[in-house]
């Protein structure tokens, strides 16, 4: 039956959530008019959380229900249907009295005349309630016919184009090839092309170059860490344990394992196993433990005086909020403490879901206890190194086995190989194997009981509560009689029929796309959420992709190479106004780019990049400010040396504490908790970065550097090649005349400053090789130029 | 108000407007989507930082705090317990410690009464131990609450709890819901500054003064007395301000270019932040630089240019809410007495801890009156929690005195800002391990803040994960005593 209504709902299109134009439909849709009404204005005291439930008989009266809401009150019931005028509903929240209006003054808005007049139409067609459409499982919805058949080249498109015609609207031509280069060079890897792909590319008469070029990319080495990126906002991922002294933490081998994850293109279900349960998996492997760490990225206190259960506690809790929301967008943090107020989610549900996380065998322990040992090649070679060094000395001298005498009645001989052999000793302990903190189950007396705690207080515990999952989706079979455990949820989430977990994952990657979800809240799909702009498209891609086998590549290909997708971003002013926010993709996207690419883009345009994967956390430069952590260590760091100073942002060592400066500025989290959407502001602390940062200013001067070395001789062409390396398209006349002439202007002042000038060209990036032969003047005019280059509003932008 | 001063607010609010709404923004938007489209320019009013009007009449329009990170012995500064005295050294009662948890002490500790002397201070007769002598000048400006209580005893989440309402990371803090609400005066300064002093971070790290699930917008921004003010605010060397003006107009150029091309509001709004970025580069350097103070000033702090002292960081408070700053945080290490070192004596440490505190506290409650600032400015000062009436589990067989993390019963003061003055409210019972009467919860301190800033604690929110947070979460009473 479930079926049939949404299979109603979706195929009658009420997908006017965001910008409706057409006429409202005489009869008020649930789903579409009325249930974030009720929510919004009366459910958090008549909704589910039973305790807490106003009005009406003993039990409270519930308006998200049919049931609660026409329920006999004695003689009057709050909605009856057919009969606005008999609902005690609509006498209340038209009530001139204060004692008898709904909602009370002091607890909420009045409603307004248009939302009495949608209630009382509602209730007149018979008051029909609809099952939350994110809790009804995805159904394929046939890809819909549309006028214009030329424009759709899959099926996105005409879903989108379906609803751009019920607009009124066109969508915009394709953009030209080097910006479709540049859009899904960033997409896709987070990395610049070279000008001689993207030229290639552009020249690429082949019907199906663009499909070419997205697979060349989807294939590249830094998709997966690119594509990491976010996973590791929403694992919290950090190179820290959190809250004061916030010690570090070697968790990099899990990152690692993320990161090869994705480029070898993991299916996302199984993906999902090995993180929340690849320990149970039979004949486990590492690399299976290792993935188990997503849940070790939990934050541990290992302040002075702090009680661990306190802790393991506060980080079990974490562990089911992340899961909810990661897999299923669904915020169930409220039921820690009470029955959710909006969304059918009991307290004892929660505990339900937190019984089956609370047995794993960390204990916010100081040595994060479990741990695995991970092959580390360098510091393993490293180590073997000196161990072969010990077991040499020791064949020859078995008595340096053991530890010096108490007595010192060794023979003096033995001293300088004792001497050495205690040195290496020391060595080997000082190069500590590579270890990964992961989940290991309890066993046997050891499980732990899981109660309630009571209005979320670890200490004030109620009944005893046993694994399970919200029944809200009980639709979704848990495997029948089996253990309920970390792999039978993690299976359940993955389960074709779990109504949310394909919808979510789709809904984020088109965001990552086009700036904004078809789901805007993309972290919240429950009843306080907001409609899909698109819902049968959202349905429609959840089904792909659980149909693909869980394909992510597969599934990002179809997005961009989309007409949607290709669109030029160029937006005609009266769009701009009618939809700001692009929720209809009737052009293309333009959105700013994280603060890890947008570093990544300078330092790569810079040609100082580099591409080494893998391997513990490095120090970019930074600046020094002289504090500690409380009760803990320094903040500064040592800048790391070589190519590690160059490396991708993903590779930045995280303190959560102290989020690297310059990403933080960009929106980049502390990563203390699970993020799932980050804010993309414009500030102006954002534009000190790029100007002056060092890391960006050692940017420009080596960008300044390949201007002079590979741009040609003269300052146009120089220009051209600077913009070009940054942003791929050719510069329009007025562009070059404006760049050549700041050049010019700064080379006139720098010939007068000479000091200025070699601070201007070589600091930080040191000295200018022998064979550029430029003087100083002229090169740091042109670092001046890749400076303003590196901060135009195009270069922070997707094009 | 100071005749000047006043002058000076309005200038820089002047000078907003005319940057922003008025000047290049407004002009530049107009010339592309007005003129060509005749669509209604989208509103610059859509900067985050605008100053705005609260929605209920407001006492205080900006805001200092004073943290004391570790939390200070409130029973050697703030609360005499004669009757703690006369049972010093005797065992805890049995009912004060039963089923209670601490983080440093077990077992039955021995009760420790003060060392210090009190005294009964200005008209209010309030009573002040002597570590503290600077403020006993400014009793009669002081609202004290002795009758404060949290649910945290560990430093990090009790800090939190005070600024986000939250033992948890992830909530915006007490600075950047102000600045949510209210914008800022000056917008050619960060909204929401932070200062630390003593060479150590607050305890929550940036998350004590971080935005939370707010935009990054309103995350403090941390600034200092030595290098540069604000990270990067310094052009980098070999470029001159000409130069950066030079490569600044440059910029605009083709940024506007990029604007008449694309017509995309975000590149209008980055011009203007770039202009904006330009002048705080010469703003922040000239507010945060106190040799630009008059000698008697830094004297009656006790600043000295250069350092990164708590003196020097409350008269650099002063110089930013005078210049329109909405929110000024200041953390200072150093408070907690365990009486783990000498340091931490509730006798010679303690004097000598406080008065690095106590003299520019008092200096900047005279010199914001002076300047007639305090009447709107709240100043607050407290630590994460207080500290227990009785000696400290691990040292407690040592010779030095300290006391363990105490959440039950604990003071803070509050100043100008439509608290009353050369008030006590609440108190602690006889010994000190409970809240005698007028308890006041961290979150009901919170709902008076911003009931003084011109909120409704309730109303104040944000929507997130489909919820309405706020910063007193589900909690909170504004305490009516304490208003003037």
């Amino acid at each position: 039956m479930r079926h049939f209504v949404w299979f109603a709902l979706a195929v009658s299109g009420w997908s006017s959530a965001v910008i409706t134009t057409a006429a409202a439909e005489p009869v008020p849709s649930y789903t579409r008019d009325i249930r974030g009404l009720l929510s919004n204005r009366c459910v958090r005291c008549h909704g589910p959380d039973g305790e807490d439930r106003h009005g009406g008989g003993d039990d409270g009266l519930r308006l998200d229900t049919f049931a609660g809401a026409t329920a006999d009150l004695g003689g009057h019931a709050a909605i009856v249907p057919g009969k606005p005028d008999a609902s005690e509903v609509i006498a209340r929240i038209t009530s001139t009295d204060p004692d008898l209006v709904m909602p009370p003054p002091e607890a909420g808005q009045r409603l307004t005349d248009k939302d009495v007049e949608l209630l009382r139409r509602w209730i007149a067609a018979g008051a029909a309630y609809e099952p939350h459409w994110a809790y009804v499982p995805p159904r394929r919805p046939a890809g819909p016919a549309v006028k214009n058949t030329a424009w759709p080249k899959n099926d996105v498109d005409r879903f989108i184009l379906k609803r751009l015609e019920a607009e009124g609207l066109a969508p915009q031509p394709e953009t030209d090839r080097v910006t479709l280069a540049r859009r899904l060079a960033l997409d896709l890897t987070g990395l610049p092309l070279s000008l001689a792909e993207i030229d290639a590319f552009a020249a690429d008469p082949a019907a199906d170059a663009v499909e070419k070029l997205v697979d060349r990319l989807l294939a590249d080495a830094g998709y997966g860490e690119h594509m990491a990126r976010q996973w590791l906002d929403l694992a919290r991922y950090a190179d820290s344990a959190g809250y004061a002294d916030d010690p570090p933490r070697t968790i990099w081998g899990w990152r690692d394992w993320v990161v090869r994850a994705f480029d070898v293109n993991m299916p996302f279900d199984q993906f999902t196993i090995r993180q929340l349960a690849g320990d149970l998996l039979p004949d486990a492997t590492l690399d299976d433990r290792v993935a188990t760490a997503f849940h070790r990225n939990t934050l541990t206190n290992n302040e002075g005086g702090t009680i661990d259960e306190e802790f393991r506690t506060v980080a079990v809790i974490d562990r089911v909020n992340t899961t909810m929301s990661t897999w299923m967008g669904t915020t169930m943090a409220c039921a820690q403490c009470h029955d959710h107020k909006y969304d059918p989610l009991s307290q004892k549900e929660y505990f339900q879901l937190y019984a089956i996380l609370n047995n794993t065998a960390d204990a916010d322990r100081r040595d994060e206890a479990p741990t695995v040992r991970i092959p580390w090649e360098p510091i393993d070679t490293q180590r073997s190194k000196i161990e072969e060094g010990i077991a040499a000395i020791e064949a020859g001298i078995p008595e340096l086995k053991k530890p010096t005498p108490k007595d010192r009645t060794e023979p003096p001989e033995f001293q300088p190989a004792r001497k050495i052999i205690d040195e290496l000793r020391k060595k080997l302990a000082a190069t500590p194997t590579v270890t990964v903190p992961v989940l290991e189950e309890l066993a046997g007396d050891k499980r732990r009981v899981t109660k309630i705690q009571l209005r979320g207080n670890w200490q004030n515990l109620g009944d005893e509560v046993r694994e399970g999952v919200p029944e809200v989706f009980n639709d979704v079979a848990l495997s029948e009689g089996a253990q309920v455990d970390r792999l039978a949820l993690a299976k359940w989430l993955v389960d074709p029929a779990n109504p949310l977990t394909a919808r979510v994952v789709v809904n984020r990657i088109w965001e990552r796309f086009f700036g904004i979800g078809i789901v805007s809240t993309s972290e919240e799909f429950g009843s306080q959420g907001e409609l899909p702009s698109h819902p049968e498209l959202l349905d429609w891609l959840a089904c792909e992709l659980i149909d693909s086998g869980w394909d992510l590549k597969a599934l990002q290909r179809l997005i961009v190479t989309s007409a949607a997708y290709r669109q030029t971003s160029k937006c005609p002013p009266d769009l701009v106004a009618r939809d700001p926010e692009n929720r209809l993709i009737a052009c293309g996207p333009r959105v700013r780019l994280s603060a890890e690419v947008i570093r990544d883009q300078a330092l790569a345009a810079a040609g100082l990049l580099s591409h080494k994967k893998g391997g513990p956390s490095v120090h970019p430069p930074q600046p020094n400010v002289g504090l500690r952590a409380a009760f803990g260590g320094g903040i500064d760091w040592q800048t790391s040396t070589g190519e590690d100073r160059y490396r991708r942002a993903i590779y930045t060592t995280w303190r959560r504490s102290n989020p690297y400066p310059s990403m933080a500025t960009f929106d980049a989290p502390s990563r203390e908790v699970c993020t799932i959407r980050r804010p993309r502001t414009n500030t102006p602390l954002q534009a000190l970065v790029t100007m002056n940062d060092p890391a960006y200013v050692e940017a420009a001067q080596a960008l300044a550097r390949r201007m002079v070395r590979e741009g040609g001789s003269t300052a146009a062409d120089r220009a051209i090649h600077g913009f070009r390396l940054v942003l791929a398209r050719h510069p329009v006349a007025a562009e070059v005349d404006r760049l050549v002439k700041l050049q010019a202007e700064a080379r006139a002042d720098y010939a007068v400053a000479p000091v200025d000038a070699k601070q201007m060209a070589t600091d930080p990036l040191g000295p200018v090789p022998a064979d550029l032969v430029i003087d100083l003047a002229d090169l740091a005019a042109w670092t001046v130029v890749a400076n303003v280059i590196l901060n135009l509003d195009e270069t922070f932008m997707c094009p | 108000m100071d005749p000047i001063l006043e002058h000076k607010l309005l200038t820089t609010r002047r000078h907003l407007l005319g940057s922003m709404a008025g000047g290049i923004g407004a002009i530049a938007m107009h010339d592309l989507l007005g003129a060509t489209s005749g669509a209604p320019a989208p509103s610059l009013a859509a900067d985050p930082m605008a100053a705005k009007q609260p929605p209920l009449p407001a006492k205080a329009k900006r805001m200092i705090v004073i943290h004391l990170t570790g939390s200070p012995p409130h029973l050697d500064l703030y609360d005499h317990k004669p009757e703690l005295t006369k049972r010093d050294g005797q065992d805890c009662p049995a009912e004060t410690i039963a089923g209670k948890k601490f983080a440093f002490t077990s077992g039955t500790p021995k009760l420790l009464g003060t060392r210090r002397q009190w005294v009964r201070c200005g008209e209010s007769g309030m009573e002040l131990s002597d570590a503290i002598p600077n403020l006993h000048r400014v009793a009669d400006k002081l609202c004290l609450v002795r009758s404060m209580f949290t649910d945290q005893f560990n430093h990090a989440p009790a800090e939190l709890m005070v600024y986000t309402g939250s033992p948890r990371a992830g909530r915006p803090s007490l600075g950047s819901w102000a600045t949510y609400g209210l914008g800022t005066e000056n917008a050619n300064l960060p909204g929401f500054v932070v200062l630390i002093s003593s060479g150590v971070q607050p305890n929550g790290g940036t998350s004590s003064f971080g935005s939370g699930f707010l935009p990054s917008v309103y995350q403090g921004v941390q600034c200092r007395s030595k290098g540069d003010p604000v990270l990067y605010v310094s052009d980098p060397p070999g470029m001159s301000r000409v130069m950066r003006r030079k490569s600044l107009d440059a910029l605009k150029d083709l940024n506007e270019l990029q604007a008449r091309e694309l017509g995309n509001p975000e590149t209008v709004t980055r011009i203007a932040q770039y202009e904006l970025a330009y002048r705080m580069q010469a703003s922040v350097p000239d507010v945060m630089d106190i040799a630009k103070e008059p000698q008697q000033v830094l004297d009656a702090y006790g600043a000295k240019p250069g350092e990164a002292s708590l003196a020097n960081n409350c008269l650099l408070a002063r110089r930013l809410v005078e210049d329109g700053v909405r929110f000024v945080h200041l953390f200072d290490w150093g408070w907690d007495f365990h009486g783990t070192g000498p340091q931490e004596d509730i006798r010679d440490g303690l004097t000598k801890k406080a008065a690095t505190f106590d003299k520019p506290a008092a200096a900047l409650i005279e010199d914001l009156e002076q300047r007639g600032l305090l009447e709107d400015t709240l100043v607050l000062c407290t630590g994460e929690f207080g500290r227990t009436p009785f000696r400290e589990g691990r040292t407690a067989s040592g010779g030095i005195l300290g006391r363990d993390h105490y959440p039950d019963c604990y003071s803070v003061w509050m100043a100008g800002g439509g608290v009353k003055p050369g008030y006590v409210h609440g108190a602690s019972d006889d010994l000190g391990f409970k809240v005698a009467h007028d308890m006041v919860h961290i979150h009901d301190l919170q709902a008076t803040i911003l009931h003084l800033l011109g909120f409704d604690h309730t109303k104040l929110t944000y929507r997130f994960q489909g919820r309405d947070f706020r910063l007193t979460d589900v909690h909170g009473h504004v305490v009516k005593a304490m208003l003037t």
